[in-house]
């Protein structure tokens, strides 16, 4: 019995080996960044409001500058980090004596004023409800929406400077994680991924985590909710054990990307991506991996560039016949989308990657990762998956 | 005389009409000499007041003075009982004139025997229908000199902007379109625009009542709305603005405005749709500043259910609204002067006739343009109150971060900036000065402050011949 798992996880056993290697250049750079205090925090937003005394003491508009989260101009690769915001960028000019921006000066300078308050306790606002909620059901006149306070804490982070767990803002968390994993959240509640039927709710607070205890092999990123929750009905982990899966539901929220990165930083084992085998998903793959331009400025605490793409490949659909009404003929959108992703400074240091988009490109079709039950019904959890990871089917 | 005065500068502005569509410019200048001989009998004072009219320039040149003698005739036919000829102008008044215009092309002189002549009233009425004829003849300048009764004054009609408008059928107008609406305190000096905009609206064609065609008024009869709106707030996006007043004006095809309450207009206000346009009431009103003569003015009063204590802070500019009604006619078998002025007067004569002929059509006309004004007028409400809603969030949100900064140097440098001595004083100071900096945001526009040819009349060189 242990032969045989030694045996499945012997290509898993010697991936992780090599990322070991890799981590010992990487690490003490990244521990050499520094946690800015709280003082530092609240100094700068201070320089934020003397600055709008200031324009308003000359009678001048008050101007708020931001960097322009949005534009591939202010972004650079490096494939230790991935997608960066560039030294120097491009802003944004946020008046506030023009009605079509006034509103987001306002809301800006809302949620700075709940930040330094905050800061200043050094608390977080809530144990349980997200403090994003909280800021949006008090202001909801002010904001419109939820997606707009998660918005701007990232636009005042990225101006500040700070990442934004610093900031004590804690936003919504959208995914789930499952399996070999005990940790404990910061108000000391203790977390235990095992069980095999339900899920754990990635945390809020994923800084706060400490005393992180897992004997995973490897983990798994999922796409989507509804393959994470196959999964799941299979008892994949407990089948394929120890391993950690976790899912942010389609594009990933920052916490789902933070925990991904903890898990990594963590634990130096292999992390596998499951997406479907389109655009959308190769692209949900790629901010795992390398980041996404919005998010550019905190990339060091978000990207993970060891993620290995394990399924599903453009080379499965030929190689396993999936069967062609399962195939899906790729839009006009797909094929923009597909052009963008091979244009992207990161994949040309991946040559396998693009040899699959470029296989797509060619038979002009996609699948999602439930065709394969027109295989077999159980055909993911009981053979696709185990015969990828036993014979290192990733690239 | 007012009547006789409108003859004679209906004859001359058909003139100049004719020579407008031979491309030839519509400058220059028009004297009006009013004196009077006074007898002095034991029971009443009688006054004869000697008109002659004068006019040289640009828009007049080419005209042959015998060449009008069919219409001089007619003329003077229907401006019985006036004397012909009467005692002739005082040739230094002539000579000065012609010095500034060049030679004279069109003089005239006629006497009136009329004791209202020989008031002040008579003179402000007098004064006021100029005024209006300039508003739509601002290249012409009027100078009108009167000696009654040993009393002499002079007073000059010339125009500081103006601005060409194209009419359909290439018909060109230069209107006044100054504003001498003084700028707000907030203003600062040369930020203030000093001219109208006017918009051209909808060409309307009127239908001829059967009744005048009976009078033998036919051909095609159109009205040309164009609006001009005072002051211009344009450089100001964030100022909200109250339309208070709205006055009408009539000209008819001669570019002469019409005399006169109309009771048409007088009553267009009750069947105006105040609901549809966001307005309390529009109501007939006598404006006692009234600088026009011959339209009708109504107050504009707003929705009484806006809230009066943000009205009050927010600041607000009144405008009014000039509504011209460029009447037009087109008769190809009418083109001889004499004709074209009869036609003018039987328009002038039935024009209450015509104008509750087409009343559904002119409502709405005056509806929709009143709908355009306001659209604006809505907007930059919306938009201030924009402005409004997010200062207080703006303030609130510094102020809470300067009271519980445990910061003294970013505390002090708050205060210091603001030259204030307190937290308290701080927001006030705060508020006033955001404020002021947001509702009175200045963004030049150039059709505002352009010294193009808007400014400067028309550099037209006199000729040297003589009539």
């Amino acid at each position: 019995m242990e032969s045989r798992a030694a045996h499945f996880c012997s290509e898993i056993d010697k991936l992780h080996a090599k990322l070991l290697i890799n981590v010992g250049v990487t690490t003490d750079w990244q521990r050499a960044e520094k946690e800015i205090n709280h003082q530092e925090i609240l100094n700068r937003i201070e320089s934020i409001i003397l600055e709008i005394v200031t324009s308003l003491s000359k009678a001048e508009a008050p101007v708020l500058a931001l960097p322009n989260r949005s534009s591939w101009a202010n972004i650079s690769f490096d494939s230790a980090i991935g997608l960066q915001m560039s030294s120097r960028q491009s802003v944004t000019t946020i008046r506030a004596d023009c009605p079509s921006s006034v509103t987001k000066f306002a809301q800006i300078l809302k949620i700075l004023s709940v930040i330094y308050r905050l800061v200043q306790s050094n608390s977080y606002a809530t144990k349980s409800v997200c403090l994003h909620r909280d800021i949006y059901y008090n202001n909801t006149k002010l904001f419109g929406s939820q997606k707009a306070v998660d918005s701007i804490v990232d636009d005042i982070s990225c101006m500040l400077k700070v990442p934004r767990r610093s900031l004590h803002v804690l936003a919504t968390s959208k995914g789930l994680i499952s399996g070999d994993l005990c940790y404990m959240e910061e108000d000391g509640t203790r977390i235990d991924c095992h069980s095999s039927s339900t899920a754990v709710s990635v945390s809020s607070n994923i800084s706060g985590i400490k005393n992180i205890v897992s004997s995973a092999k490897f983990v798994m990123i999922i796409e989507k909710d509804a393959t994470f929750q196959r999964l799941l009905d299979d008892d994949f982990c407990t089948k394929i054990s120890p391993c950690i899966i976790i899912t942010g539901k389609g594009v990933p929220d920052v916490n789902s990307r933070l925990m991904v990165k903890r898990l990594w930083d963590e634990l130096h084992i292999p992390i596998f991506a499951l997406v479907d085998a389109d655009p959308h998903g190769i692209e949900i793959m790629c901010i795992y991996k390398y980041g996404s331009v919005a998010m550019s400025f905190e990339a060091h605490s978000l990207t993970v560039p060891s993620v290995m793409w394990l399924g599903l490949l453009p080379s499965d659909l030929q190689r396993l016949r999936v069967p062609k009404d399962a195939l899906i003929p790729l839009t006009k959108r797909d094929e923009s989308k597909l052009c963008s992703l091979l244009e992207r400074p990161y994949l040309t240091s991946q040559p396998e990657w693009q040899k699959e988009m470029k296989l797509m490109q060619q038979s002009k079709v996609k699948a999602e990762i439930q065709s394969l039950t027109a295989i077999a019904p159980d055909f993911l959890t009981q053979i696709y998956l185990p015969n990828k990871l036993r014979y290192g089917g990733w690239i | 005389m007012l009547k006789e005065m409108q003859q004679v500068l209906r004859l001359i502005m058909l003139m100049g009409k004719q020579r407008q569509k031979l491309g030839l410019r519509t400058g220059g200048g028009l004297l009006l000499l009013l004196w009077t001989d006074t007898e002095v009998s034991t029971q009443k004072l009688n006054c004869t007041v000697n008109c002659t009219v004068a006019a040289a320039g640009p828009w007049c040149a080419g005209i042959q003075m015998e060449a009008l003698q069919p219409a001089l005739v007619r003329l003077k036919e229907s401006m019985c009982p006036c004397v012909w000829p009467c005692n002739e102008p005082d040739p230094e008044e002539l000579s000065a004139f012609t010095d500034l215009y060049g030679s004279l092309r069109f003089l005239l002189s006629f006497q009136v025997k009329d004791t209202r002549h020989c008031t002040s009233e008579w003179q402000a009425h007098l004064e006021a229908f100029l005024r209006t004829f300039t508003l739509a003849n601002a290249g012409i300048q009027i100078h009108l000199k009167l000696k009654i009764n040993q009393e002499a004054s002079l007073r000059e009609f010339s125009v500081k902007v103006k601005r060409r408008v194209a009419l359909a059928d290439q018909l060109l107008l230069t209107l006044d379109v100054t504003c001498s609406a003084p700028p707000p305190c907030c203003v600062k000096k040369g930020c203030w625009c000093v001219r109208g905009h006017p918009a051209i609206g909808g060409r309307l064609p009127l239908s001829i009542p059967p009744q005048t065609m009976e009078q033998g008024l036919f051909g095609d009869l159109s009205v040309q709305v164009v609006t001009l709106l005072t002051p211009c707030l344009l450089p100001y996006p964030n100022v909200a603005t109250e339309l208070t007043h709205i006055q009408v004006l009539v000209y008819n095809p001669s570019n002469i405005p019409v005399t006169g309450p109309s009771g048409f207009f007088q009553k267009l206000p009750a069947v105006l749709d105040c609901q549809e346009l966001g307005l309390y009431r529009v109501y007939c009103s006598s404006f006692k500043d009234l600088v026009y003569s011959g339209g009708t003015v109504y107050t504009v009063e707003k929705d009484s259910w806006d809230d009066p204590e943000q009205e009050s802070s927010l600041p607000t500019v009144q405008q009014s609204l000039l509504l011209f009604f460029f009447l037009q006619h087109s008769d190809p078998f009418t083109s001889q002067l004499t004709d074209l002025m009869a036609t003018e007067m039987l328009i002038e004569l039935h024009l209450e006739d015509i104008l509750n002929n087409n009343r559904q059509a002119l409502v709405a006309a005056v509806q929709t343009e009143l709908r355009n004004t306001l659209k604006s007028q809505n907007h930059r409400k919306k938009q201030q109150e924009k402005l409004h809603a997010a200062a207080e969030v703006i303030l609130g949100s510094s102020m809470s971060i300067v009271s519980s900064s445990s910061n003294m140097d970013f505390r002090n440098a708050c205060l210091s900036r603001m030259k204030v001595h307190d937290t308290h004083e701080l927001a006030a100071s705060l508020r006033e000065s955001l404020w002021r900096v947001t509702s009175w945001k200045f963004v030049p526009k150039a059709k505002c402050f352009s010294t193009k040819m808007e400014v400067h009349p028309e550099n037209d060189e006199p000729t040297t011949a003589e009539i």
